[in-house]
């Protein structure tokens, strides 16, 4: 893990407003989602945060070990 | 002996014990308030009658931010007085004194608000937590309100009868940083709340007495907002003292700095009370110029938020460098984010920097115009006492419960879930009541549709705001039901060894470094004092001037042709009056000018 598994919740947790703004300010320029895209969006960038932190780092054993 | 703080102040423990335990519970009264309303305003559930509305919504104000605040306000200072000074209260039972006044007053005012909801009982105070005139409350509740604050004045001369005591034996050091944050706090608070005291003694409660017919409701409400702005400051200030004295601590680190966090709470004192005009930029009666000027002082009253937040980001960034981290951004993965202490505080502090942002438009006398009473004032609030220092008071309970009850916390997984949980709720339902009042939707209403009318929403629906208003409130309420089960079960714990122990902050640049003059409460005090005579004196005057001390005439009820005739020309009288004297106020500024 690159990050310690409160770090990431916190990430997660956040992803929130930026959800909920970004639907707005994407509005602004024309792209109007519906709540299910907003939906999958917020899915879809959990998801990617939790590769990005599971992920092994530079193939180097467990690095959640080491702080 | 431990270090903890029951075992060095045994019997002040008791008494912040008991001032916490009633602060959570009028907590969990006010959250179930919370959720009906917000169930039956977005209409997906309604089982009470929409008269009740009022009811409800005055014992959610009433109940979170007068109950819940200062409770648990009261406590924290305590504790921050007893274990700065390092010397226990001078007489333990006046202080058990003032908590039951506040304990009294507020059984008293609770009673005549929940009494409305039973027509069995001739009584009710259903008049939010403003109580305006025209709406009159039960005479209990005004008297509930006014022992509670005598309990809280009286509590402040507690405090400084530590401090002259602690001063008398230490003539020559400088008041340790929590005690300097608690005095400045009580002195502002002691100049806000003469306003209210004012208010309810002078004309409220004879008036709800029958003692007095009428009342000036402009005069009442101008005096609710001289105590109704510096009130959020009694919230917020002990909050702050958490993010200064306590923060840097959860984060590995000190206090960035000392002096600085001394000019902001001598900022506040000084700065709090002549804005409270701000509420009132929509209300006829009080000139603009008036208005102009509280807007001027508010927008001064960012500095010290500003130099809070500056602060406490310097003080964690310290924090976790000494933890290790690197890098420009890379120093945030080194906080503590599993300790729900830090994490709650953290997030608080970030939803306030959210807060900031909607406050300045708040503050705006212009754009006020678009967003005041709207849904936009209400999400603004839920951010800042709602959130900055309900959150702040809920995270640092997990670290105060242990020290005044001895006994490990029940769940450090359930604490940090809490805390996230609150911040993911209050995402939602904030940002959603925002941009419904930016739609015009008003607060305070149990059925905001109408007839023939619809708002228009700019993006998505109003069916989807009140969806997300409703998911925010039902998140919110899971969070405060996972906060209580950690105070059951906590309290159900049995003793512990193996607490940390009390102890604070300490600071990277001391108190040495600050300027004498900035302990010189009396300097400020009298600064504070005249800004307020300044700001007021000319804004009460001519509300009085035009609306008489105890309100207009009495207009014969129900009208007649004769009476409207009185009334029609009592009308063009007022108007051409205050036309006439908006005119000689505005001639002799300008001749004030010229010369
Ligand atoms: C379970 C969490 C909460 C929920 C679901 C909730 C919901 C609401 C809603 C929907 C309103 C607006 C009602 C209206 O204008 O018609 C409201 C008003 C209010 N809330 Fe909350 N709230 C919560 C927590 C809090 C907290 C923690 C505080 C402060 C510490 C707070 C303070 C207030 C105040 C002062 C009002 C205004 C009352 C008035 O207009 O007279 N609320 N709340
Ligand atoms: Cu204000």
């Amino acid at each position: 893990m690159r990050i310690s598994k409160a770090a990431l919740l916190v990430v997660i947790a956040l992803t929130v407003p930026i959800l909920v703004e970004l639907r707005t300010v994407l509005a602004w320029v024309n792209v109007e989602l519906t709540v299910l895209e907003s939906a999958v969006l917020g899915m879809t960038m959990i998801l990617a945060i939790l590769i990005w932190a599971l992920w092994p780092q530079n193939g180097r054993g467990d690095p959640s070990r080491s702080g | 002996m431990s270090n903890v703080y029951i075992d060095q102040f045994p019997a002040e423990a008791k008494v912040i014990r008991a001032a916490f335990y009633s602060s959570f519970l009028a907590l969990a009264l006010g959250g179930v308030f919370g959720i009906i309303q917000t169930l039956h305003r977005t209409d997906f559930l309604r089982f009470m009658d929409s008269v009740d509305y009022y009811t409800v919504l005055t014992a959610h104000g009433v109940f979170l931010v007068i109950s819940f605040t200062i409770f648990f306000l009261v406590g924290i200072f305590t504790w921050a007085v007893t274990t700065s000074l390092d010397r226990g209260l001078e007489d333990i039972r006046f202080t058990w004194g003032w908590y039951s006044l506040m304990a009294i007053g507020i059984t008293m005012t609770g009673v005549a608000i929940l009494a409305g909801f039973t027509d069995a009982i001739d009584m009710s105070a259903s008049v939010l937590f403003t109580f305006y005139a025209p709406l009159q409350a039960h005479p209990l509740f005004y008297l509930g309100l006014v022992l509670f604050v005598v309990g809280t004045w009286v509590a402040g001369v507690d405090w400084f009868r530590s401090w002259w005591a602690w001063k008398a034996e230490n003539p020559d050091e400088r008041i340790p940083l929590p005690t300097f944050m608690v005095l400045t706090t009580m002195l502002m608070w002691y100049i806000a709340t003469l306003g209210v005291a004012a208010a309810i003694l002078l004309f409220l409660l004879p008036w709800s007495l029958g003692l007095i017919e009428t009342v000036n409701p402009l005069l009442t409400r101008t005096l609710f907002w001289f105590f109704g702005h510096p009130v959020v400051y009694f919230w917020l200030m002990p909050a702050y003292m958490m993010w200064y004295v306590m923060l840097p601590k959860f984060s590995g680190g000190k206090l960035f700095s000392d002096p600085l966090a001394r000019v902001v709470f001598v900022l506040f004192l000084i700065l709090s009370v002549p804005t409270g005009i701000h509420h009132q930029y929509l209300d006829p009666g009080i000139a603009e110029g008036f208005k102009f000027i509280a807007m001027t002082n508010t927008m001064f009253l960012l500095l010290p938020s500003l130099l809070t937040a500056f602060t406490v980001v310097a003080s964690m960034e310290h924090g976790a460098r000494q933890r290790g981290g690197e890098g420009y951004f890379g120093w945030l993965k080194a906080l503590p984010w599993r300790d729900p202490v830090f994490t709650g505080m953290a997030l608080a502090g970030l939803m306030f920097a959210a807060a900031g942002f909607s406050g300045m438009i708040n503050a705006g006398m212009n754009i006020n115009y678009l967003v005041h009473n709207t849904f936009w004032v209400v999400g603004h609030f839920h951010l800042t006492v709602g959130t900055a220092v309900a959150l702040t008071f809920m995270a640092v309970t997990y670290w105060f419960l242990p020290q005044v009850t001895g006994k490990a916390l029940w769940s450090r997984s359930v604490a940090l879930g809490q805390v996230v949980v609150w911040f993911v709720g209050m995402t939602f339902m904030s940002n959603a009541m925002h941009r419904a009042g930016l739609l015009g939707v008003p607060r305070r209403t149990a059925e905001p549709q109408y007839e023939g009318f619809e708002f228009q929403a700019a993006v998505g629906s109003i069916g989807e705001l009140d969806a997300q208003i409703a998911l925010g409130g039902v998140l919110l309420t899971i969070s405060l039901g996972m906060f209580f089960a950690n105070v059951v079960g906590t309290a159900l714990n049995g003793r512990s060894d193996d607490l940390p122990a009390n102890e604070y902050a300490g600071a990277l640049s001391g108190p040495d470094d600050a300027p004498l003059v900035l302990d010189n409460l009396k300097l400020w005090t009298a600064i504070a004092v005249v800004l307020v005579i300044f700001a007021y004196t000319f804004p009460l005057l001519s509300i009085i001037d035009r609306g008489g001390l105890f309100g207009p005439e009495v207009i014969p009820f129900p009208l007649t042709v004769e009476s409207a005739t009185t009334l029609g020309f009592a009308l063009e009288t007022a108007a051409s009056t205050s036309f006439e004297s908006a005119g000689e106020i505005a001639t002799s500024a300008l001749t004030a000018v010229m010369r």
